[in-house]
């Protein structure tokens, strides 16, 4: 800069001088003026004001007016060669460079033993300029070779999504005897191009679409928050394929790899001049899920088969979930909730007819992931932790024993209100805290609810089910996941406040405490909050964080660059004796509640310990619940399910656990199923 | 009315006739008499002249590497014909001209209507104002130019640097507006050019101060009036659309950033991204990627400015400098009247284009299409500029010899 600095000294020292030698030129012109009208005194005196006097004096001010329109011109230079210049080389650079860029495939979603459940697969994509649009014969001419109305070709060009200055997609997926056609003809297709792409490819179909979730075009608020994100995240460009649910959004920053970045030269018309630095393409790493994509399929297909036989009997079995744990680590072996979607259906943008199929209410939300986003009342299958609370808060001990006589009421007065049945009307007769799960009194759970009402620590139930995570997200690597509810009577006033009730409707009775004692009333849960509550049951105390990735596998070799790292996310602690009466009670649900049940599990050759659950609901049929886990002396897995509007869980959900048990241990069910009969 | 203005001077003219016929002599006698080889050439005019011509054949060269309408071989034949034209008219005698108003009116009016001719009216680029005659085409608008410095010498001499009637003012003016209204119409740059000539050598004739106040105070007035017309809706405009829009774009380029607003803004990258020193030779990224528009002509100095920054601009202003300060120099040392308003022409055309032309490209002036002197692409211009060279070397070859 010094130096521009002397030489604009220099050029301004010259211009001066440049002024002086012009004025000492004029000297003998006394009074000039830089005035162009010049100065001739013409009042002074006829002769005084000669023609030779007036023209040398205008001429002299022709000069100052040339050296003023330099000067200009100078001034003005300077201040834009010299002091702006940088900013005018930043708008020429801007100009001239260009940036081409090429996505990178995501990377794969495998099964933990590698099995590709989402992978890419080459797609030839038919695009086209928006200039298209102005040609009708042309349009037609493509619509007629791809085999798409007209009309549809048209909204496709209009379709800016994917910016405004990109070639808009027609039609992926293209045969070769249209890229063939297209290439041969290419006078006839000005503005249409083939462009080769990767595609989101579903091997397996539907198979764990709820956790792996569906890619769709970046949306305008996924690219607002990547441009504001500040650690140097991915910055999505509009048009990238971005994942939207699931597994693809959980880990979006694994699976999507780097685009590629090449910088070139352009002209003012864009055609590339010369190629600058370049950044390949960096594709996204694979992604290694805990699911085993033999026990998902049993899965998925066990619970199509009950559903659909459950329909045929007459319940609407609109939904159901399935997730099959290791309780020893966490891992997810199968999810399945149903019904379910195709991810294939978003490749390539979703059409808006199929978009409102998936949200129509008829449908039963196949977007959603029961097994982690569906709250429903848990039935008695929450009868193991009221146990647990029972015993911890001295309600009951193990030698309590109950009577049931088939109905209950607050005082033991038939007469009593309220009146409340056990679901076996005739009454279970004598039993244990043991026999009341196996054969899930209603009456000894009633019992166990006043008692908390009248005991010093009156909400030793509700404590103790937040202790098992009940009320809380598990924290699994899903998007979607909600908290259930675990009603107390802070949460009712507040709640039935706001909606206007009166003070007497906001106060929690005895009732309500009966009612979470069998895990209904106000008690909401999701399948995996309850799966992982029998994980602490099984595991006797560690409850492992809840996960669907296993690793992200290395770019080069089957090894694994990363892992999940396992963690406990709380201990249960129980007295062991209390342990094993629960243990006894889950048993014996499974091989001495009812013959129609037993016949499912002797043809297994694990020990299985479980739980049913047939939770009414207000506006209809009620909700299935089965949970288990086996090997009953070291458990290893816990699978859990429930279904929507079915009879009971013994003749719905615990069908499907039968089934991803019989696929984990190879030992399929071989009896005949029944979706009606009176258990619970 | 063209009669009418060869009418006041006859006498002047007679006795002028005198004067001239013995400078002419007394000039031939000289190159006859055999003295130095240069002193019949000006030089302190010739050479920047000639160095401003060099830098326009380089700018043109790096032009025609890239852009396909600047033809190098054709821009150096504009060099080579000017030239020669040049020579003629250094040895003709141009003061035989000064008694020729009427011819010279007459011939600049058939060189405005020239382009309207169905049959010879040829239109380059949507621009009109070209002539074709058998294989030659050229735009007349261009030695109209040389034409006007003529006409108006030859007309304003009359009165021997001191108009004192108010009749003889607007007679001048009227000499200058018609031909100023043929090509007004029809190219609004060289009609600027046109009247820019006009005024200076009207001003520097000895027109009384307030007259001249008086008529800049109307044009400044009329102008206002026509910009502000065409802006108003629903009536027919003087202004072609896209020379309003030039007009306003010049206010603020943001106005119009894909159009004209466009070319002025991409046209002033290349000017400020050449910094001090500029990008080399060809390196021009703006200006030679087709950024600029119309680099090789209308915007030449940022295509120059970009490939040799502020430092060769100001050598390239310095050389226009040196060559019209010289030229007033030899008007002030000249007696004659019509030789004094005949380099006055000349420098107000230069001085006009430069400013016109330069200022366009650094945005404080409004896009109009007026060629760079002896650098713009383009024949006519250029042996048109050449042909004002060698006006003032004839004005020097047959000077008065000072006593």
């Amino acid at each position: 800069m010094d130096l521009s600095l002397v030489i604009i000294i220099v050029c301004v020292l010259a211009a001066i001088a440049l002024v002086v030698v012009f004025l000492v030129f004029g000297r003998s012109e006394a009074n000039f003026t830089f005035d162009i009208g010049g100065a001739s005194p013409r009042a002074s005196g006829g002769s005084d004001s000669s023609s030779e006097k007036t023209s040398s004096s205008r001429l002299v001010g022709l000069v100052a007016m040339v050296g003023a329109a330099f000067s200009v011109l100078v001034a003005r230079l300077w201040s834009m060669q010299l002091v702006s210049s940088e900013e005018y080389a930043e708008q020429a650079e801007r100009n001239r460079t260009s940036t081409v860029y090429t996505q990178a495939p995501r990377g794969r979603i495998l099964d933990r033993k590698g099995r590709e459940i989402v992978g890419n697969r080459p797609s030839l994509t038919v695009v086209a300029s928006s200039d298209v649009l102005e040609d009708e014969v042309e349009m037609t001419l493509l619509a007629n070779l791809i085999g798409m109305p007209m009309q549809a070709v048209r909204r496709k060009i209009q379709d800016t999504t994917e910016g405004q200055q990109s070639p808009r997609t027609v039609s992926v997926d293209v045969s070769r005897r249209v890229v063939a056609f297209i290439g041969e003809h290419h006078e006839l297709f000005p503005g249409v191009d083939i462009q080769e792409r990767t595609q989101r490819s579903y091997p397996h179909g539907s198979l764990a679409a709820h956790v792996v979730g569906y890619t769709g075009t970046v949306t305008s608020d996924q690219l607002e928050a990547s441009a504001n994100a500040e650690d140097g995240g991915v910055v999505y460009r509009s048009g990238d394929i971005v994942g939207q649910t699931g597994v693809e959004l959980q880990y979006e920053s694994v699976l999507q790899g780097a685009r590629g970045e090449q910088s070139v030269y352009v002209d003012a018309d864009g055609n590339v001049l010369e190629y600058s630095t370049n950044i390949r393409p960096q594709s996204g790493s694979d992604l290694v899920l805990t699911l085993d994509l033999d026990i998902q399929q049993a899965a998925e297909d066990s619970l199509a088969r009950v559903m659909e036989q459950l329909r045929d009997t007459g319940y609407e079995a609109e939904g159901g979930c399935v997730v099959a744990m290791d309780c020893t680590n966490g891992e997810v072996i199968a999810m399945a909730s149903a019904p379910t979607f195709s991810p294939n259906l978003f490749t390539g943008g979703i059409s808006t007819a199929d978009w409102d199929a998936l949200q129509d209410e008829k449908s039963h939300f196949p977007m959603m992931n029961r097994a982690i986003g569906g709250q429903y009342p848990s039935g008695s299958v929450i009868k193991p932790l009221t146990s647990f609370a029972a015993l911890d808060y001295g309600i009951a001990n193990t030698g309590t024993t109950w009577d049931c006589p088939g109905w209950w009421t607050w005082t033991g007065d038939p007469n009593g209100l309220p009146y409340m049945k056990c679901w076996w009307e005739s009454g279970h007769g004598t039993l244990d805290l043991a026999d009341g799960i196996t054969f899930s009194c209603d009456v000894v759970f009633y019992e166990i609810g006043k008692g908390f009402y009248n005991a010093d620590n009156s909400q030793g139930m509700q404590e103790t089910f937040r202790r098992y995570g009940l009320g809380s997200k598990t924290g699994i690597d899903l998007p979607g996941e909600e908290a259930g509810r675990v009603p107390d009577p802070d949460w009712k006033w507040d709640y039935f406040k706001a909606l206007g009730y009166s003070d007497e409707d906001c106060t929690w009775k005895g009732g309500d405490n009966c009612n979470i004692a069998i895990g209904q009333g106000d008690l909401l849960v999701t399948c995996l909050q309850m799966v992982t509550a029998y994980c602490s049951i099984a595991n006797q105390g560690p409850v492992w964080r809840p996960h669907v990735m296993k690793g992200v596998r290395a770019q080069v070799g089957d090894g694994l660059i990363t892992e999940y790292k396992n963690e406990v996310i709380r201990t249960v602690d129980e007295d062991q004796g209390f342990r094993d009466l629960v243990a006894r009670g889950m048993e014996g649900v499974v091989y001495r509640e009812a013959e129609s049940q037993t016949i499912h599990w002797t043809n297994l050759d694990v020990t299985v310990r479980g739980k049913t659950g047939t939770a009414e609901q207000s506006t209809g049929n009620p909700i299935g619940w089965f949970i288990g886990y086996a090997p009953a002396e070291n458990p290893k897995y816990v699978i859990g399910a429930n279904m929507d509007r079915v009879l009971s869980g013994a003749t719905s959900s615990m069908y499907v656990v039968r089934d991803v048990f019989g696929a984990i241990y190879g030992q399929p069910d071989t009896a005949a199923a029944s979706t009606s009969g009176n258990a619970d | 009315m063209a009669l009418d203005m060869t009418g006041p001077g006859a006498v002047a003219r007679g006795l002028s006739f005198f004067s001239r016929r013995a400078e002419g002599r007394h000039a031939h006698s000289r190159v006859g008499g055999g003295g130095s080889p240069l002193g019949d050439l000006y030089l302190s005019q010739l050479i920047p002249a000639l160095l401003v011509v060099l830098v326009g054949i380089i700018t043109i060269w790096s032009a025609s590497i890239s852009i396909p309408e600047a033809n190098f071989v054709s821009h150096l034949a504009g060099v080579a014909i000017g030239l020669a034209g040049a020579v003629v008219i250094w040895r003709y005698d141009y003061r035989t001209l000064s008694n020729m108003t009427t011819a010279l009116f007459v011939l600049a009016c058939v060189l405005m209507v020239l382009p309207r001719i169905p049959g010879l009216g040829y239109e380059v680029n949507g621009m009109m104002g070209w002539v074709r005659l058998g294989p030659l085409r050229f735009q007349p608008s261009e030695p109209s130019k040389i034409v006007t410095i003529f006409l108006m010498a030859a007309a304003c001499a009359q009165y021997n640097g001191k108009i004192d009637s108010f009749r003889d003012y607007a007679k001048l003016c009227g000499t200058l507006l018609v031909p100023l209204l043929l090509i007004l119409t029809l190219d609004l740059g060289t009609g600027l050019v046109i009247f820019f000539i006009g005024a200076t050598i009207i001003i520097c004739s000895g027109a009384p101060r307030s007259w001249v106040l008086g008529t800049i105070a109307l044009i400044v007035a009329a102008a206002a009036f026509v910009v502000i017309e065409s802006q108003i809706e629903g009536i027919p405009h003087i202004l072609k659309d896209y020379q309003l829009k030039r007009l306003i774009v010049f206010v603020d380029p943001d106005i119009d950033p894909t159009g004209d607003g466009y070319n002025l803004r991409q046209a002033m990258i290349a000017v400020g991204s050449g910094g001090l020193f500029g990008k080399g030779f060809g390196n021009a990224s703006q200006a030679l990627s087709g950024f600029v528009p119309e680099a090789q002509t209308d915007f030449v100095f940022s295509l120059f400015a970009e490939q040799f920054g502020f430092v060769g601009s100001v050598v390239l202003l310095a050389l226009y400098a040196w060559m019209i300060v010289s030229t007033v120099l030899l008007a002030m040392r000249m007696e004659s009247m019509f030789s004094k308003l005949v380099l006055v022409g000349c420098v107000g055309m230069w001085t006009f284009q430069i400013l016109e032309n330069v200022g366009m490209c650094l945005g404080i002036m409004p896009v109009t299409g007026i060629p760079l002197p002896f650098v713009s692409y383009g024949s006519s211009s250029m042996v048109v500029q050449l042909a004002a060279v060698g006006i003032v070397q004839s004005v020097w070859r047959h000077r008065q010899k000072a006593a």
